[in-house]
Formats: structure tokens, sequence, C-alpha cells
């Protein structure tokens, strides 16, 4: 443990990028070098090549299904074929998107970073992890190929044991697979983050977005083995008339949701809390201020990450749950509301004051406040036992989480890919089209959904394709404006892959961003930090001096 | 007395010392206990809200379990968990043989009790109770007996899976550390293997107690 130099203490003053020694790019090129890497840095990027491509196919699905409702009677697509395309946009958007997203990519590129260490703790079972991924990956695929499955991404039994003719038990496999990968990569994230923190990194020493990885990796370990003891269950009952859940063979269907919530509704917290942590670092960063509150924030992580286990029963107001039961998991929702109420005052109150730069992470992350407040609001509704009553099952909940899932998770994995992209791949991103993509996507977002909330409070439930004729004026807007986000999310992947090789090449720290990631070099070197680093300085050290003028 | 080997890790090269490369490997190990334990929590859970809601059915459908086969399986798992703490034991002392006998010996065990289970399977079956195959069914025909027989089939099987993975690990690891110098560069992995067996000695003793004691 040399002492380091004064570069490493000082995060703020760039490296020279001359003469720099290898980074991890450029060491070696062989696609063995890449496929059998057990460097943190190069696995987070092949996830984040697998799980763009899974978005690309999830996406797909969401337009056809945003077109077959188009027409109130049904006739673009038949009823069967509807059913399996919005189930393959849940599955692969669910669990094969937003769930390995920002974990998976940026956690494994920058946890090691962000506490400086070479690597997480065990680079093997990372690389496993990717290719566990990868192997469920494949059961989904196959199950698209041969012919697909309708039963939602929830699964419910029995329609999911008994009724439903299509391939569930390798859709099932596949997302059983998948859930050990997270496990692992939340075990892997645990282990880093106690015992591989660099000399000074105390606790409260280390980034918000590590924090917020905790949390997540804290409901992998727990929530996880829970939904695959229940699909294991599923498979069993389905396969082998081993009757858990369905009625007819000694089982109970409401067990299954129980199960399978227990594990959901912590996942929302898998795919919100590491967007929660990524929007801190670019409201920190962009507004070149410190933190506001930041015991608060990393505590509210922690908060939402343990009430979430608290609140499953709400999935199941209205089936059959008692009224006792219901009133304490409405109350123990409405309390989830004060943890993020935290996140967004403190964010807002980062903002406040400082010297604000709006480039295009920025943009997303005022959208995702926005956003993120209004999809937070409308889940109290839903919290409601009154007006869920009402609201259950219709277009208003498809509103609302996609508020959270797309208008959070969503927007700030584009925030952060666009804020670290010079640190992934050394190159600078087009500005001006950044702005424009981060635009048309706040747009096209809005108009995909805000009319959804008005559809849902009518009464148009979800999961239908045949409609009344008076709905669809509504549908169309919203079909209108799935294609404006489509657009949106197409302008990133042409100019980012663009600027692989034409970006401009960039400085180590191009942002002025605290944080030990900023002081390697942009690509950083194979093991990282070319000394180990000492912290001796607080996180978000930004000086808070009078904006600019002029 | 064995010859003196020098007992210790090597040290990987992303960790800065041999005590957080040891720490970090058994923290992992723990976490990944804790997770199989809500792996099992589930079908406790099941098992249990069944005792409460149905509690004579339950109680005769318990009474068609082998009792005395998973009371020996408790005590042969139990035996096993010692002699898994021997090879712990021996290998901080360095004494290779010995420690190779204790792992064989704890692999033995562990393959004793997958015979007696499926002893009890097979019995279980010449008493039809195993209505997946298609037999005829013995028992009575409500929904809590049906349940609570197919979660304990469930079960232990699943334990019964872990404990095969178990045996096939610990053969292998055994013969990886009859090697010379094993213990000088690995002596980590027998203990972060051991808290694994442990573990699944430990789940058996809360499956036997749930599904084959409470209420008998």
């Amino acid at each position: 443990m040399s002492p380091s130099d004064a570069v490493m203490r000082d995060p703020g003053t760039a490296r020279p990028t001359i003469d720099r020694p290898a980074d991890y790019l450029h060491e070696e090129h062989t696609l063995r070098s890449w496929f059998f890497s057990t460097d943190h840095k190069r696995i987070g990027l092949l996830y984040l090549a697998s799980i763009t491509f899974f978005f690309v196919l999830g996406a797909i699905a969401a337009c056809l299904v945003r077109l077959a409702l188009i027409v109130p009677d049904g006739t673009i697509f038949s009823s069967d074929t509807y059913n399996k395309l919005f189930t393959m946009h849940g599955v692969i958007m669910i669990w094969f998107f937003l769930i390995p997203s920002i974990p998976a990519t940026f956690g494994n590129f920058l946890l090691p970073l962000m506490i400086g260490a070479k690597d997480v703790a065990f680079p093997h079972l990372n690389l496993a992890s990717f290719y566990i991924f990868i192997t469920g990956a494949l059961f989904t695929l196959i199950t698209l190929v041969i012919g697909g499955v309708d039963t939602g991404w929830t699964f419910y039994a029995p329609f999911s044991t008994t009724f439903s003719n299509t391939y569930v038990i390798p859709a099932l496999i596949g997302v059983i697979i998948v859930g050990f990968s997270s496990i692992l990569t939340g075990l892997n994230f645990v282990v880093t983050i106690h015992k591989m923190r660099c000399p000074g990194m105390t606790w409260f020493r280390m980034p918000i977005f590590v924090w917020t990885l905790y949390a997540t990796s804290l409901i992998f370990l727990l929530a996880t083995p829970v939904i695959t003891i229940a699909l294991i269950l599923l498979v069993m009952e389905r396969a082998f008339g081993i009757g858990v859940f369905d009625p007819r063979l000694g089982g109970d269907p409401v067990l299954f949701e129980h199960l399978f919530w227990f594990y959901s509704h912590p996942a929302v917290y898998i795919m919100v809390l590491p967007g929660m942590g990524v929007i801190t670092e670019l409201v920190a960063a962009f507004s070149q201020k410190k933190v506001f509150g930041y015991r608060f924030v990393a505590y509210a992580s922690i908060a939402l990450a343990s009430v979430t286990f608290l609140v499953w029963g709400h999935h199941m107001f209205v089936n059959g749950e008692s009224q006792l039961a219901a009133t304490v998991y409405s109350l123990l929702s409405f309390a989830v509301a004060v943890p993020s109420a935290v996140k967004v005052y403190n964010w807002t109150a980062t903002i406040h004051k400082g010297s604000i730069h709006l480039d295009t992470p920025m943009l997303y992350a005022m959208g995702y406040i926005g956003l993120f407040v209004l999809g937070g609001l409308t889940g109290l509704f839903l919290a409601t036992l009154a007006i869920d009553a009402h609201l259950h099952d219709t277009y208003f909940v498809v509103a609302h989480f996609h508020y959270i899932m797309v208008g959070g998770t969503m927007l700030a994995f584009l925030g952060g890919l666009h804020y670290w992209w010079p640190k992934f791949t050394g190159r600078m991103y087009p500005e001006a089209f950044g702005r424009v993509g981060a635009g048309l996507i706040f747009i096209g977002f809005n108009v995909t959904f805000f009319p959804q909330f008005i559809l849902g409070y009518l009464g148009m439930p979800r999961r239908y394709h045949v409609y009344p004729p008076e709905f669809q004026l509504l549908n169309i807007m919203s079909s209108a404006g799935a294609t404006i986000l489509a657009a949106g999310y197409f302008f990133p992947m042409v100019y980012l892959i663009w600027s692989l090789w034409y970006g401009k090449k960039a400085p180590a720290n191009p942002w002025n961003a605290k944080g030990l990631e900023w002081t390697t070099s942009s690509p950083p070197p194979t093991h990282n930090f070319l000394n180990t680093p000492l912290v001796d300085f607080e996180p978000y050290g930004y000086e808070n001096k009078a904006p600019e003028i002029g | 007395m064995a010859e003196a080997v020098l007992v210790g890790i090597e040290r990987a090269e992303h960790f800065e010392s041999i005590d957080q490369q040891r720490e970090a490997a058994s923290l992992g190990m723990w976490a990944w206990l804790l997770t199989e334990l809500l792996l099992f929590s589930g079908l406790f859970l099941i098992a249990l809200i069944l005792r409460i809601q149905h509690p004579a059915a339950v109680t005769l459908a318990t009474t068609h379990l082998k009792f005395w086969i998973g009371a020996a399986n408790t005590a042969v798992l139990i035996c096993s968990s010692f002699t898994m703490s021997g090879a712990i034991g021996l290998s901080r002392l360095g004494w290779q043989r010995g420690m190779v006998g204790c792992m064989l010996a704890t692999a033995t065990l562990g393959t004793l009790f997958l015979g007696l289970k499926g002893f009890e399977y097979y019995q279980d079956y010449a008493e039809h109770m195993m209505r997946f195959l298609g037999q005829p069914y013995a028992l009575a025909a409500d929904q809590a007996t049906r349940l609570f027989i197919d979660v304990y089939f469930i079960t232990t099987a699943l334990h019964g899976l872990h404990l095969i993975t178990g045996v096939s690990i610990l053969l292998v690891l055994t013969v990886m550390a009859g090697r010379p110098n094993f213990l000088a560069q690995h002596q980590n992995r027998i203990e972060i293997y051991g808290l694994y067996w442990h573990f699944i000695d430990l789940i058996w003793i809360i499956v036997f107690p749930v599904l084959y004691v409470l209420n008998r």
C-alpha cells in the first residue's frame, strides 16, 4: 500500500492522457480475451451488448402491441398472437433487460472503480454469472422461436400450470436460470462492497451509486431464491402434476401469488434503486454540488430495500385478502413514499443553486425526477384500497409502472450510459444529437403513457386487445407516442455506435466530476488503478462556488 | 504425527492481502447460504401454514412418513458434520492424510443418507403415496393432505439434490486435496466447503421436525 500521489488525492485533477499505458480495451483484441475475460469492465460491456439485444427484442414486441391496439376490434392480430406479444414484451423487458440493466452493466463496470478495487471479489464467478445469464436467455429465445408463451410475465397459476397450451416450461426454466445469475451477481457485489474497499474508503465515503448497488444486491440475495422456488413449483406442477397451486390437484392459486410477489415486488426496487443511484451521481456532477443530505440518501436506499419486503400483499387487494391484511399492506405501501420522497427532495435540493450544466445526462436526470414523481404519486392512488378496487388491472396500473420502469429506470440507464460513455469507451458522444435524443424520448414517453392513465381511469382493462370504440382516440395517441419513443431510442443506438470510431477522444474527466472512477484514464487501465488509491476526502467534494456569469 | 506442512492460502492478484481474500471467501459462502435458506423457506412456510390451517389432516398425513428412516438419516447427517469438522480441524493442523480420510468418511455418510432416502421413497412408492406417477392414491383425498405430501416430496427431493451436488463437489475436492502442496495453497477451500456441508445438514435438521415430527 504505497501512499498515493497528489493526483490520486484530488480526483478533480485530470490525469494526462498522452502516453498512457495500455487500457483495458486495447490490451488484447482476441475474441477469447473478451468472451473469457474475468475483467469486470469487459464483463460489464458483455452484459451491455446482451441486454441491448434483448431491449431491442422487447421493444419490437411493444411496438407490435401498440400496433394491435390502434383498432378497437382486434383485427390486426389474433387474440393468441396478442397474448404472446405482451407476454414476450413483459418477460424480456423485466427479466432480460430491466433487472440486469444497471446492476450488471454499470455495476460491474463501476463498482470496483468507485471503491478503489482492482476487481470484484470473485472475478471467475462474475464471468460464470454472465454465462448463466446467457443460458437462461437462450431458453427464452428458444421459447420464442418454437412458438412463444401467453401467460403474461407473471405466470399466474393455474392458467400457467394447467390451461395454457403454449411453451410455458422452457420460458420458466429460462427465468429460473437467469435468477441464479442475479443471485451470483448480488453475492459478488455484497462481498466486494464489504471487503474490497480501498484504504480510507469508509462506508460514508462511498458514492451513493455504491449504496444503491448494495441495497439492490441485498434484494437479489434475499428475494430471488423465493421466486426460484415458486417457479420450480410451477414447473413441477405443469410437468409432473405435483399439485401445489392448482386447486384440482390439491393446491392453492393465491399461494403462487404470494410467493411470486414476495420476489416481484422487491424486484421493482432491483430495477429502481440502481437508477436512483445513477441519478444521484448525475445530479451532483452536473450541478457541481455536494449531494444534499448524503447520509439520508444513503439510508433511504437501505430503507427502501427493507420496506419493499413488506408490501407484496398490495398486489392482491382484490384477490380475497382479509380486510385487516389489506389495510396493513396499504399502510406499509404508503410508507414506501417516505424514503422515495427523501430522494426526490434531496435531488432537488442538490440542484438548487448549483452551477447547472444541461448536458445530455442532466437532461435525462431532470426527466427522471419529473416522471418518477408522477409514477410514484400514482402508486399512492393504487395503494389506496378503495381506489385500487376501481383501478386494479386497468391501464392505470400499466401507465403507473411504465412511469417507474421506463420514465425511471430507462431514463437513468440512458443518462448513466451517456455520463460514463467516455469512461467505458474513451470516446465522447455527440452532444447535440444526445440532447435531441433525450428530448424525443421524454416527449415520446409522455405521449405514449399519459393517455393510458386516462384510459385506465375510464375502465380499459390491461391485456385486452378488443375494446369499446370510444377508447380508440386515446389508444391511437398512445400508439403515436410509441413511434416517437421508438425513434428516440433508435437515436442513441446509432450515434453511440458511431462515436466508437468517430467520437472525440475523451479526457480522463470530461465532466469535472468527483469520484474515484474519474481519477483513472478513459478508458481505465486493465487493473483500474496504477497505485492503490488512498481516500482521505469526503464524497462529492465539489466546491460550492457561485455560478460563472457570461 | 504427520510431516509438517505449511498451511495457508495463495493470494490471488486482485486482493491486497491474504486476510482480505480469506474473509471475502467466507462472506461469499455465507451470503450463498442465506439465499439457500430462503430457497427452502418458501417450502417450510407452506408446510407450516398447512399445519396451522388443517392440523388434523396434516397430522394424519405425517403418520404415513417413515419417521425412523428420517430419524436415522438425521443421525447420519449429524455424524457427517462431525467428520467434516474433523477434516477442517486436521486441515488447520496440516495433517493432509487424516483430512482426506475424514472427507472420504463424510462423502460415505452423505451417500448412506441418499441410500436411506432412496429406500424411503421406494416404500412411499409401494404405499401408493406418489400420485404424480399416475399411481392410485392411497391417502386421504382432501386438499390439505395432498398438498402436504406433495410439499414433502418436493422439499426432500430438493434437499436430496443439494446432497448429491454436495457429495459430488466433495469427491472432486478430495481428489484435489490429496495433491501435494494443496494445504499450502488452498487450505481455506476446505473451510468454505465445510460451511456448505454443515448447511445442508442444518436444512435437514429443519426439514425433519417440520415434516416428520411436529404433532406426531
